[in-house]
């Protein structure tokens, strides 16, 4: 009983305490000054992009090219399996109804846009049968099964509640200025 | 018109009781007859289908999961052995790992060993290696880290699972010892005691670059141990004595230059009382390992000479040599072409077979 007046009394002090402080600012700042400073709000907001850091994220965006719907697309230097984008997804969403592997090969691939070394994340999409359209199956930089974390031969439908393999996605984690 | 009438009448007489001579045929089912020469084991992507090479003639088919790596046998109990992988529902449900025994008389399931779920699912030969004692399976696991499931399929029991971090392709060496390639570029070697725990494990030097040029996870046995390949085409024989691994000095696929050994099966293949690999070869450079060959290049691994290059009129997805007496060399394509025999020796193609999906051979 002394605890629940306990936990009365301290929300009441906690509503007492925000009243008492909105109103002694209300005292002490006028609506315009209010207004002002939502202006100085707003504009800071439309130049934050301006700012480096801001440019550095915009840059980060990556650039695309080609069809991702091809084994050509070049995201696709290390892929091995069906394209997702033919199944329902796209090249980083996996069908309706799948389950995405949390975990996943890796490449880094070249993009022709910009021309920079992509590090790349192959996540197999899981839990129905093969999706079997637009076969994709390249080799840059892919190694044998004993290294399995640079290998497009492994079905990495691991970490997932059902293991089949319907398709596989290509995730950007990175980029190399090597 | 009465003559007529009569003739008629007679052959409607007739004519059952003509019927009624010919025995009804009774339906019946065939046993599989006693292992012939040149006998090979066609694995699809859920079966494998049992041929005589000399002969075209299919025997028999055994019935596997989508996910089974690879099926082998052991003649002295007339069984076959396969690592299986089932969902309940097909795609979805619980999932069961296991490994069936097959008996030879009706190639049908006769018994089972439940192994933990991790079985890599990939049809890569040195995912199955049966010990040469006869008794202990290796079934590899990839969950995602390497390890091994021990089945002793004499007593239909799961012994252990054995880690094996970064080590793959088992490959059966002495008695119950097997040899595993690994990323850092050595060797390792594993050995069981009777009950098939681990009793010993040794790592060689390293002999290969993984990112400079890797050791393909394809391999051949030969009449002492196995032979890698890189992808570059370096060949290194292998082999233990006891619990020593030995790595025989590296040397190039002859007359090679614009060539790479590669496919995306098991491509290669020696004939081991003859010393002669069998290995699918293309044009091309880094990267091209998964390339189907586009010839098939007979190499003496006494003398280290290219013996014969076997142009092919589709591109090979996989081969092997049969270890007889007259041996033929059986190559799988994906083409119409079917499956192909020929000589091993004289290299005269003999015959087209139809295997519905061949991906991997196993001699019989």
């Amino acid at each position: 009983m002394k605890i629940d007046k306990l936990i009365d009394s301290g929300y009441y002090w906690i509503d007492d305490a925000a009243r008492r402080s909105a109103l002694s600012l209300a005292r002490k700042l006028s609506r315009r000054n209010f207004l002002s400073r939502l202006g100085m709000m707003l504009a800071g907001a439309a130049a934050f992009p301006l700012l480096p850091v801001s440019r550095s994220f915009a840059q980060s965006a990556v650039q695309e090219i080609g069809d991702p719907a091809t084994c050509e697309y070049w995201r696709y230097c290390a892929m091995s399996g069906s394209l997702c984008a033919c199944c329902g997804g796209s090249f980083s969403s996996c069908p309706p109804g799948t389950q995405p592997s949390p975990i996943s090969w890796v490449g880094t691939c070249r993009n022709p846009v910009d021309g920079r070394d992509y590090l790349m994340s192959y996540n197999d999409c899981c839990g129905k049968s093969s999706c079997s359209r637009c076969g994709c199956h390249r080799t840059e930089r892919d190694k044998p099964v004993y290294y399995n974390g640079n290998s497009s031969t492994v079905y990495w439908c691991f970490g997932v509640e059902d293991t089949s393999y319907n398709c596989t996605v290509s995730l950007v984690l990175g980029y190399s200025d090597e | 018109m009465r003559l007529m009438l009569t003739l008629a009448l007679g052959l409607t007489l007739v004519c059952p009781l003509a019927v009624a001579q010919l025995a009804p045929e009774q339906i019946s089912v065939e046993t599989m007859p006693a292992p012939g020469n040149n006998w090979f084991i066609a694995k699809s992507g859920n079966g494998a289908r049992i041929f005589d090479a000399e002969t075209g003639t299919m025997l028999g088919q055994l019935s596997l999961s989508d996910w089974t790596p690879a099926v082998t046998k052991w003649d002295p109990r007339k069984e076959f052995y396969a690592a299986e992988s089932y969902f309940a529902r097909g795609v979805h449900g619980q999932r069961t790992d296991l490994v069936t025994i097959y008996d030879y008389d009706n190639l049908s399931p006769v018994a089972e060993v439940i192994i933990p779920n991790h079985m890599a699912r990939l049809a890569v030969r040195g995912h199955l290696a049966l010990l040469n004692n006869g008794r202990h399976l290796v079934v590899h696991n990839m969950n995602p880290g390497h390890s091994v499931s021990i089945v002793d399929v004499q007593d239909r029991v799961f012994v252990y699972e054995i880690s094996t971090p970064g080590c793959a392709v088992n490959m059966p060496v002495g008695e119950k010892d097997f040899l595993q390639i690994c990323g850092d570029g050595t060797l390792q070697l594993i050995q069981l005691d009777l009950s098939g725990f681990e009793e010993n494990r040794v790592r060689s030097e390293v002999f290969f670059s993984v990112q400079d040029d890797a050791v393909f996870d394809r391999v051949a046995r030969t009449a002492n141990g196995w032979l890698l390949v890189t992808h570059a085409g370096q060949l290194f024989e292998v082999s233990t004595a006891g619990s020593t691994i030995n790595i025989g000095e590296g040397w190039n696929i002859p007359d090679a230059e614009g060539w790479r050994p590669g496919g995306r099966s098991e491509f290669l293949s020696v004939l081991q009382d003859k010393a002669l690999l069998y290995i699918a070869m293309h044009e091309g450079g880094v990267d091209t390992h998964h390339e189907r060959g586009t010839e098939i290049w007979v190499i003496d691994l006494a003398t280290h000479r290219l013996l014969r290059r076997l142009e092919m009129e589709e591109p090979v997805a996989t081969l092997i040599v049969t270890q007889e007496q007259n041996p033929k060399l059986i190559v799988g394509a994906f083409g119409d072409g079917g499956t192909l025999v020929y000589d091993a020796l004289t290299f005269r193609l003999e015959r087209s077979i139809v295997a519905p999906g061949a991906q991997m051979f196993e001699d019989f």
